[in-house]
């Protein structure tokens, strides 16, 4: 488990500052990455070239691994399974939801807590990756109901999530040096502010 | 590095029944054999005796028939021939393939100046057209191969599930140096002597012989997981160097079954190489990766998990090796 740092980062700062340089980016649309490799390699590279998909994942899994190897082990068990579970309702639910405002809200209160730091409890945080994985899984599943081959991508995307997260939480839980915390809360506020910014976003039209 | 079972296994399992090692890409060739006059090859991938598969190749409208095209089916290609002509060359104009976005095969373009200077390029379903370069671009040449090397070992799910059984039976990260390398050494080997034509293993035999290699390996790890030893556990560099050999012309045949031309055949032959090193260290590395999260993570697995992953190595080589054989010996037939 990582040591608690004492440093605060200006969390209010940077979300100011990434607002600003965002007013003028274009509007983030969902996409489709053709590989040539086949639809389960194109649902991979989609997830691995999305940031935006990734940063929600991303910042759920430095929530739970900031908190140790157990809450990791939670993570792993509950993320992929409920990020499934929300991607096939997703599928079978043929509506395209204008959520930005909500990603926005979920980059916004996961990242917070990160960059808070709060030992938060585990059913809290094993909660929080439960609704955050299903909703992602949700809005990955709706956006994939126009592919050929939804099913098989959607699969891709899974394996690519459970490595991903597999691989950042063992690095996460591994990481030992006090600035090591700091780096991690760091992220975390960067996605908070991205979360305040989407939100402004939202609301601009 | 059991402990990444189901996850790995769970991937290559759902990838197997549509990648199963079917690179076989169409192959145009444009040689210019005089002034604004060239040559073209057309080879697309047979179905079957006499079915191929709806690609067709249309160049720009202005271009004239000079010879009719003359067909054949040859090693279980259509081979096309006929020879165009058009006002000030092929250069700047853009030739499109008819059929390829609702395939998933590449085609692979090389075109040769009188010069002697090449462009190739590469076309995929997304992106079925191409423009003719007035200038030949070398670095296009050596993407184009890499890029063919690294979707050839990703595609070929059997190399990857030989490699992770490989994984699965190395003890310590010295032997696991020495079995990848061997591996990496013995199927360069076959590699670049089927490729250059000084060998060669008929398809359905050599597939058949590639499946068998990774049933093989399934009693292996569970005797690893068993705590038992066998000269395999002990030297697994020597299976991979054996077995490797193997697998070196299951790579060439992504490469020949293009009838790539003998002017870039080495050039196209090292990066080819070098292109499935860089798909097979990737995916050891994301193995490695995973197995130290898994160990960082404190995961104790069940014993159903453990054993998962020998079990499904060896089921997956069996189905392999009972379906190709079934193939194999219609072939004979």
């Amino acid at each position: 488990m990582l040591k608690r740092g004492s440093a605060r980062v200006g969390l209010g700062r940077l979300a100011i500052a990434a607002l600003l340089l965002g007013l003028d980016c274009p509007r983030a649309e969902a996409h489709l990455v053709t590989t040539g490799l086949g639809p389960v390699y194109d649902g991979v590279a989609h997830l691995a070239l999305s940031p935006a998909d990734l940063a929600l994942l991303v910042v759920v899994t430095l929530l739970a691994a900031m908190r140790g190897a157990r809450p990791g082990r939670w993570l792993l068990a509950l993320l992929p399974s409920a990020w499934l579970a929300g991607g096939v309702l997703g599928l079978t639910l043929p509506v395209n939801p204008s959520l930005d405002w909500a990603i926005g809200l979920a980059f916004l209160l996961a990242g917070g807590l990160v960059a808070a730091d709060r030992n938060l409890p585990l059913p809290v945080v094993s909660g929080l990756v439960t609704i955050l994985g299903a909703f992602h899984g949700f809005l990955t599943g709706a956006a994939l109901t126009a592919a050929p081959s939804a099913g098989l991508e959607l699969t891709g995307e899974w394996v690519a999530l459970i490595v991903i997260v597999t691989l950042v939480a063992g690095l996460v839980v591994s990481l030992k040096a006090f600035w090591a915390r700091i780096v991690v809360r760091v992220v975390g506020s960067w996605i908070a502010a991205t979360g305040l910014l989407l939100i402004g976003w939202s609301f601009r039209a | 590095m059991k402990r990444i079972s189901f996850i790995l296994t769970f991937l290559l399992v759902i990838t197997s029944a549509a990648l199963a090692h079917e690179v076989r890409p169409a192959y145009l060739e444009l040689r210019e054999t005089a002034a604004e006059t060239y040559d073209v090859l057309w080879k697309v991938p047979g179905l079957g005796d006499n079915l191929r598969l709806g690609l067709y190749v249309e160049l720009p409208a202005d271009c004239v028939n000079v010879t009719e095209p003359r067909a054949v089916m040859v090693n279980g290609a259509f081979a096309q021939r006929w020879t165009v002509k058009r006002a000030g060359g092929l250069a700047g104009s853009t030739i499109h393939i008819a059929g390829l976005q609702s395939t998933a095969t590449d085609v692979l373009v090389r075109l040769e100046r009188l010069d002697g200077t090449t462009q190739v390029t590469r076309l995929m379903p997304s992106s079925p057209s191409f423009v003719v370069e007035a200038v030949p671009d070398r670095w296009r040449l050596a993407e184009t191969y890499l890029r063919l090397g690294t979707d050839h070992i990703l595609k070929g799910v059997d190399h990857l599930l030989f490699v992770l059984g490989l994984l699965l039976i190395v003890g310590n990260r010295w032997m696991l140096l020495k079995t990848i390398t061997a591996f990496t050494v013995a199927h360069s080997i076959t590699l670049a002597v089927a490729t250059l034509g000084f060998a060669s293993a008929p398809l359905p035999p050599l597939n058949a012989a590639i499946a068998l290699s990774i049933l093989f390996l399934g009693p292996e790890i569970v005797r690893v997981w068993r705590g038992e030893t066998s000269l395999t556990i002990r030297y697994p560099w020597v299976v991979a160097f054996a077995f490797g050999l193997l697998h070196g012309f299951g790579f060439a045949s992504g490469l020949k079954a293009t009838g790539l031309p003998q002017a870039d055949i080495a050039w196209a032959l090292l990066l080819f190489n070098v292109g499935v090193e860089i798909g097979q260290l990737l995916f050891v590395f994301l193995i490695l990766g995973m197995a130290r999260s898994y160990r960082q993570l404190e995961i104790r697995w069940p014993r159903w998990a453990l054993a998962l992953p020998g079990y499904t190595v060896g089921t997956l080589g069996a189905y392999w090796t009972i379906q190709r054989t079934v193939m194999l010996l219609g072939f004979i037939r």
